[in-house]
């Protein structure tokens, strides 16, 4: 039987080319971008799966509560690691990192490159999977100057040498360090990532400040013992700090492995389950109503063409067919229909996976290896098959042997009717994609667009290193001599994220019992200049403010917070220091940090050039780009001969900092594109079909004298109606998506009405052009030929 | 082998009800070879389609081997009917994607032969009909009598003990319709029971028995001789 099924599905298939490659090529491009969000679905949710202790290890993070805000953050004392594992008894093991990553130049010979990596305790290597594939965990660290690199980073420092074990290596032109041990590759979808580890020491021996407990500055993962429980461990370690700092405004608490890459985000102090994983959910529901989308156009076509195949109901009824085979029958023609598209969209997947990786910054591989890619393809298949082929086979099955082989012409109207729905919920989908595609693009724009407070386009910024900060002045002077450089200047963090900051000062009328969040940033005078801040009152900070008496310039946000009237001459202290610090001038408000939100007040003062940490350039607007660069690589190698070249674009690292809405604007382009696609290929099989069912109609009317316009707006017009109710349904439904989309972002657009308007106009045009080719053809098609066909 | 009473069926639209078979009452022997005839609209293929357990009536009896059938319900009769009775109609009705060896063995299949006593009675039928020859070749290219040809080898590989024709001669020339009409009567005399649709009179010469129809009721029966 099944046999017969099958031979008769192939046989259909190879006759009715046109519908079966419509089918088949809309089907598959469902499967394909089900498969693709699925793929990058796979990565995200497995993230840091990597880690064999992942359900039992946890980033320490920290809430300090402030007058506006609790601000969460994942920074802690520095020697804050040994002794949780020392006093909490459900803690197995802690590892300590220094944050962020560090670049080094690492000099072997002549050789010399740039590579990030991160001071680490032993720990890390039992606590985390990091397998080693030369040396040893337990010996990793065994020495002072060890260094544990990864397998890229090993050729990259000494190229295809098989055995790197003992061989030394020079660290910013300093200390030679002694490779101990080399790990695999770190996975793309790991959070923690570096190519290179120290240990944890050396770094604690030169920041001194990392052993206070009211510094924060070190990151700390604990692993809890297996039998541990994790609400205990969070009850002991809430005010761990308080046991050594009793006035301090740090609370800390665990935040799971599982979390960190899809749950991150914080409010009010507690994750509020959002992060990526809006994004995970929002297009697994994308990739679901494609393959619907897809799915309704099979439905449509195979009830729109089922006058073709009631005479074979008829005849399978008449010799013996029940309902529920003939059920069977259809439903296994849809799989089998579904099973040929999943295979032509392996062959699409494989071409177009290369490029989505390109799109999505990511490595994904179809992993035919794996089972259970075959069997969730196997299964979309499948489903697909089932979503697609259940209406058809109802509607077949339910043909009336009698009616059908007498040749009277089947009634249609609830297939018709049900037809229409299925369009209006196919373009309904795809009008909401155009919208929120268009909604999330002008998001994006408008942030980008978002007055920043100083100018980030043509803002060089270079890792103070090696002799740069020694030379500084005779670097600048040079620099400026260098027509197309405007100005430079040095500053303790980059000014596009959030640095130190400090909850510490305090000052005269400053409510008892306040807390104020102000970031601290040390520059050299040139800093405001150089940046585009501008000076609102007083004057520029000078060389002669280096050191005491302390003199500062604070935004405008803090000198509000600091009462009535200018805040020029007032000063400010730590609690406990007598140290003033007096207030010169006041520069406007900037964002840093976080681009959607309202930034901290910011208190400059000015530092010596070797306590900075990076240079920042300012390049004229008319500068040829490529020559200046060349020209700034000139004269630090001249001054820093030992270090390459190395910069950094202020806008590039902007642009950065939307990376996942990026991505989301991207995906929801392309989705959308291709959801009007397959909806047009449905659109198109749908409008053949009618053009063939009302062959006479059009016949007649010509004869009577029916111009080709009047009969193809005849027939364009019922489609137009169910794509302007398409619009209907459509557009509160986008409104009220996008607008909780929109109410995440403190900083966002409101909506636009014309918005929904050019997104119906898109669809309706779309649409017309997609049947136009059809009812074109059957309008001009000659009246004598198609009342002979009747 | 068939006994119908007072047999009603009436076709109902929004504003009309056609009365399509008025009280009718017949009986048909094992073995006995029907023809039913009459003009258009009197409600012969209507008789057929209940007899062939395709349609029900809307009121009367039909008793199909002593078991009354007027009240079964889909499954019960597509049961009954694969088994029982074998179906051939003017416009061949033959699945277009299927061989000719296809579509003879289908009634096979649903009937559950294993397939290689499937293969043997489809080629024995083939065989008895003419057409083995054309076993691999789809319907559309053949004749119109070679495809009546593969229409009642369909009709009967399942052996039913009933065949219905529909004008099984509508569609074909004299020559290829006396050939099909030699066929049936074969079947005939090899013990089918036949009840066949015509407006031909030269057709229904070949039947042992003429029931003629007017408005849904009997208006006359001719013996052959």
């Amino acid at each position: 039987m099944i046999k017969n099924y099958i031979k008769t599905a192939f046989r259909s298939l190879t006759k009715n080319k046109a519908y079966s490659f419509l089918n088949i090529f809309g089907l598959s491009i469902g499967i394909v971008c089900a498969a693709l969000i699925f793929l990058w679905v796979e990565d995200e949710v497995n993230y840091d799966s990597v880690n064999v202790k992942k359900d039992r290890l946890y980033l320490v993070k920290e809430n300090q509560k402030y007058d506006a805000y609790i601000f969460t953050h994942s920074s802690t004392p520095g020697i804050m690691g040994p002794e949780l594992k020392e006093t909490l008894p459900g803690i197995a093991n802690a590892c300590r990192t220094s944050e962020g990553q560090e670049t080094f130049l690492f000099s072997q010979g002549d050789k010399s490159v740039y590579a990030s990596g991160k001071y680490a305790d032993p720990s890390i290597f039992s606590m985390f999977t990091l397998p080693f594939t030369q040396g040893n965990a337990r010996s990793a660290f065994a020495q002072y100057h060890s260094l544990v690199v990864t397998e890229r980073a090993a050729k990259k420092f000494f190229g295809n040498e098989p055995n790197v074990i003992g061989k030394t290596i020079k660290v910013d032109n300093k200390q030679e360090y002694v490779i101990s041990g080399v790990i695999r590759d770190l996975p793309a979808n790991s959070s923690l990532q570096f190519e290179w580890l120290m240990p944890f020491q050396i770094h604690l021996d030169n920041s001194p400040w990392l052993k206070s407990w009211g510094n924060n500055n070190t990151t700390t993962y604990v692993e809890l013992k297996s039998n541990a429980s994790i609400a205990t461990v969070k009850g002991q370690i809430l005010n761990y700090i308080q046991r050594h700092e009793p006035k301090a405004l740090s609370h800390l608490f665990l935040f799971s492995m599982n979390d960190w890459r899809l749950r991150d985000d914080f409010k009010d102090g507690k994750m509020t389950g959002g992060g990526r994983i809006e994004y995970v959910h929002l297009f697994t529901i994308i990739a679901w109503i494609i393959m619907l989308i897809a799915c309704i156009n099979f439905m449509n076509l195979a009830t729109a063409r089922s006058e073709k195949r009631a005479r074979e109901v008829g005849v399978r009824k008449v010799l013996g067919a029940g309902k529920n085979s003939l059920i069977f029958q259809f439903i296994g023609e849809a799989i089998f229909m579904a099973l040929v598209a999943a295979c032509v969209g392996l062959i699409l997947l494989t071409l177009v996976l290369p490029g989505f990786n390109l799109l999505v910054e990511k490595q994904l591989s179809l992993g035919l290896g794996k089972p259970y890619h075959i069997l969730v393809l196997l299964g979309i298949a499948i489903i697909c098959g089932l979503v697609a082929g259940s209406y058809p086979a109802l509607y077949l099955s339910s043909f009336k042997p009698v009616s059908v082989l007498k040749g009277i012409k089947l009634k249609d109207s609830s297939a018709a009717y049900i037809r229409k729905g299925l369009v209006i919920l196919q373009f309904s989908a795809s009008i909401i994609l155009i919208i929120s595609t268009v909604i999330i693009y002008q998001q994006i724009q408008h942030v980008k667009n978002r007055e920043l407070g100083f100018n980030k386009n043509n803002l060089l910024e270079i890792d103070l290193q090696g002799q740069m900060a020694k030379n500084y002045t005779p670097i600048r002077e040079e620099l400026l001599r260098v027509g197309d450089v405007e100005n430079a200047a040095l500053a303790d963090h980059s000014i596009i994220y959030g640095g130190n900051n400090t909850s510490g000062m305090t000052w005269e009328g400053k409510a008892p019992g306040s807390e104020v969040l102000i970031s601290q940033r040390y520059v050299t005078p040139e800093f405001m200049a150089t940046s585009g801040l501008s000076i609102l009152e007083g004057r520029n900070l000078v060389v002669r403010d280096t050191g005491r008496p302390i003199h500062m310039i604070i935004t405008k946000s803090l000198e509000k917070l600091m009462g009535k009237g200018s805040a020029l001459g007032k000063t400010m202290h730590y609690n406990g220091d007598t140290t003033t610090a007096t207030i010169v001038g006041v520069v406007n408000d900037y964002v840093y940090g976080d681009m959607y939100g309202k930034p901290d007040p910011v208190m400059f003062m000015v530092a010596k050039p070797e306590d900075n940490t990076v240079m920042y350039v300012r390049i004229k607007p008319q500068a040829d780009i490529q020559k200046t660069l060349a020209n700034i690589q000139g004269i630090l190698k001249r001054y820093n001969p030992a270090f390459p070249f190395q910069y950094r674009f202020v806008d590039d690292q902007f642009n950065g900092m939307f990376l996942t809405e990026m991505l989301a604007s991207k995906l929801s382009r392309l989705f959308a594109a291709l959801a009007i696609v397959i909806s047009c290929l449905g659109l198109f099989g749908l409008a053949a079909y009618t053009a063939e069912r009302r062959t006479k109609e059009i016949g007649i009317r010509k004869v009577l004298g029916a111009s080709v316009a009047s009969v193809t707006s005849l027939l364009s017009k019922d489609f137009l109606q169910l794509v302007i109710l398409s619009c209907l349904i459509a557009f509160p439904v986008a409104y009220w998506r996008m607008s909780l989309w929109l109410k995440g972002y403190r900083y966002h657009i409101e909506m636009q009405w014309w918005v929904y308007l050019v997104a119906g106009a898109l669809a309706i045009i779309i649409a017309l052009i997609t049947i136009s080719f059809q009812t074109i053809k059957a309008a001009l098609a000659n009246p004598v030929r198609s009342l002979r066909s009747e | 082998m068939i006994k119908i009473t007072d047999l009603e069926k009436f076709y109902r639209t929004e504003e009309v009800e056609t009365i399509a078979l008025n009280k009718l009452s017949i009986h048909v022997n094992t073995g006995e070879f029907v023809a039913i005839m009459g003009p258009s609209g009197c409600g012969k293929s209507t008789l057929l389609n209940i007899l062939g357990m395709l349609d029900d009536p809307d009121g009367g009896s039909y008793v199909f081997n002593g078991v009354e059938v007027a009240h079964f319900n889909e499954r019960k009769r597509a049961d009954l009917r694969k088994h029982n009775i074998g179906f051939v109609f003017q416009s061949f009705n033959l699945i277009d994607e299927l061989t000719v060896f296809e579509n003879v063995e289908l009634p096979l299949i649903y009937t559950g032969v294993p397939s290689s006593e499937r293969v043997k009675r489809v080629e024995e039928v083939l065989d008895k009909m003419q057409i083995m020859h054309r076993r691999n070749h789809y319907p559309q290219q053949l004749s119109g009598g070679q495809q009546q040809r593969v229409a009642i080898a369909r009709a009967v590989v399942n052996k039913p003990k009933l065949i219905l024709a529909d004008e099984p001669t509508g569609n074909l020339d004299s020559s290829n319709g006396n050939d099909v009409m030699e066929l049936l009567t074969d079947l005939n005399e090899q013990g089918t029971t036949i009840i066949m649709v015509t407006h031909s009179e030269h057709d229904a010469r070949y039947s042992h028995r003429i029931i003629r129809l007017l408005d849904g009721q009997t208006v006359m029966e001719n013996i052959m001789i």
